[in-house]
């Protein structure tokens, strides 16, 4: 007996993903799922940008990592409600993991709350969490051939972030193809360039942060 | 290895639409893969058969029909296929005004129930 079923594999995921985003929007809180590849420098972006604008912004950071609580720690020792997840082994954060952790962290009073994915440049980005947007970080030394070899994320992102363009010089890397080949792929990402280590082109990126929210 | 959540994610889908037609065992399920979904068809039946164990889709088969990508040229004004997973340029003229129609799947189709 043939039974029909045509609906999308990922549909419970994506209705977890719903029921956050409604939640989220009830408070008011503003969401992005930050994703990159490991050691881009997600965590400095998400220190540099509390730094920034955390006395106008309320922030919360939710930490996604396959074990260990060093990026929880780190962002809690600049008085920022944080949360840590560990996937036990899963390379991506999905939509029930981050509906667990909600129910006990303050959203109320939040502005922006930054769900950091675990590092990872393909699985995160097919998996829904309830944010208004994605954004990716790559960092400059990971290589210009990046875009096209894992498109998806590319493609799914509304801002990508250059990190550690103070190490240009020292480098064969054309951030031009960078950003022509991630244009391509996507003719709406936004592209900052920054250093998170030297702070340059940050400000750019925060400004845009705060068109968002208010 | 995401293809694990995809396949328990399949599963959980297969066996509640079994149970809800009253039927008690799934023989096969047939999902449509597109090729620029992301999922690797083999890492998914290894999945697949890693999940099913203990299921009332135990001895199930997992039927993937790939789905090619294609799309539409704004400047051809034609429509193309191709083998490629992810293109971001007309395979024809070479110009970046295109729309992706398919090749993005990620559904299940239909099960076949005892």
């Amino acid at each position: 007996m043939k039974v029909k079923v045509v609906s999308h594999i990922l549909e419970a995921n994506d209705r977890i993903a719903e029921e956050n985003r409604r939640l989220f929007d009830k408070f008011g809180v503003y969401v992005i799922n930050l994703m990159s590849a490991p050691g881009a420098g997600k965590t400095s972006l998400i220190e540099n940008t509390i730094k920034e604008i955390s006395g106008k912004i309320k922030i919360g950071v939710i930490e996604g990592d396959i074990a260990g609580s060093d990026d929880a720690k780190r962002i809690k020792s600049l008085n920022i409600p944080v949360v840590q997840i560990n996937t036990g082994g899963a390379c991506h954060l999905d939509a029930n993991m981050i509906r667990e952790v909600i129910d006990g962290f303050p959203l109320k009073g939040l502005d922006l709350l930054i769900i950091e994915n675990v590092g990872n440049l393909v699985c995160p980005a097919e998996f829904r969490v309830g944010e208004n947007i994605k954004v990716m970080l790559l960092s400059i030394t990971e290589g210009d051939d990046k875009p096209l070899k894992y498109p998806l994320m590319f493609q799914e992102s509304s801002a990508l972030v250059l990190n550690k363009i103070d190490l240009l010089p020292y480098t064969n890397v054309n951030i031009e193809k960078i950003k022509k080949n991630s244009q391509a792929l996507n003719p709406k990402l936004k592209i900052f360039e920054v250093s998170c280590r030297t702070g340059e082109g940050l400000n750019k990126w925060i400004k845009w942060l705060q068109s968002l929210i208010k | 290895m995401h293809e694990l959540s995809i396949a328990q994610s399949l599963l959980d889908i297969a066996v509640k639409n079994c149970k809800q037609n009253g039927y008690k065992r799934i023989e096969s399920i047939k999902v449509k893969i597109g090729k620029a979904s992301g999922i690797m068809p083999d890492a998914l039946l290894f999945a697949f058969d890693a999940v099913k164990i203990g299921s009332i889709a135990e001895k199930a088969s997992l039927n993937i029909e790939e789905i090619p990508v294609s799309g539409y040229c704004e400047c051809c004004k034609k429509n193309f296929t191709v083998d490629e997973a992810f293109i971001i340029s007309c395979p024809m003229c070479g110009n970046i005004s295109i729309k992706i129609e398919s090749g993005r799947e990620l559904h299940i189709e239909e099960i076949d129930v005892f």
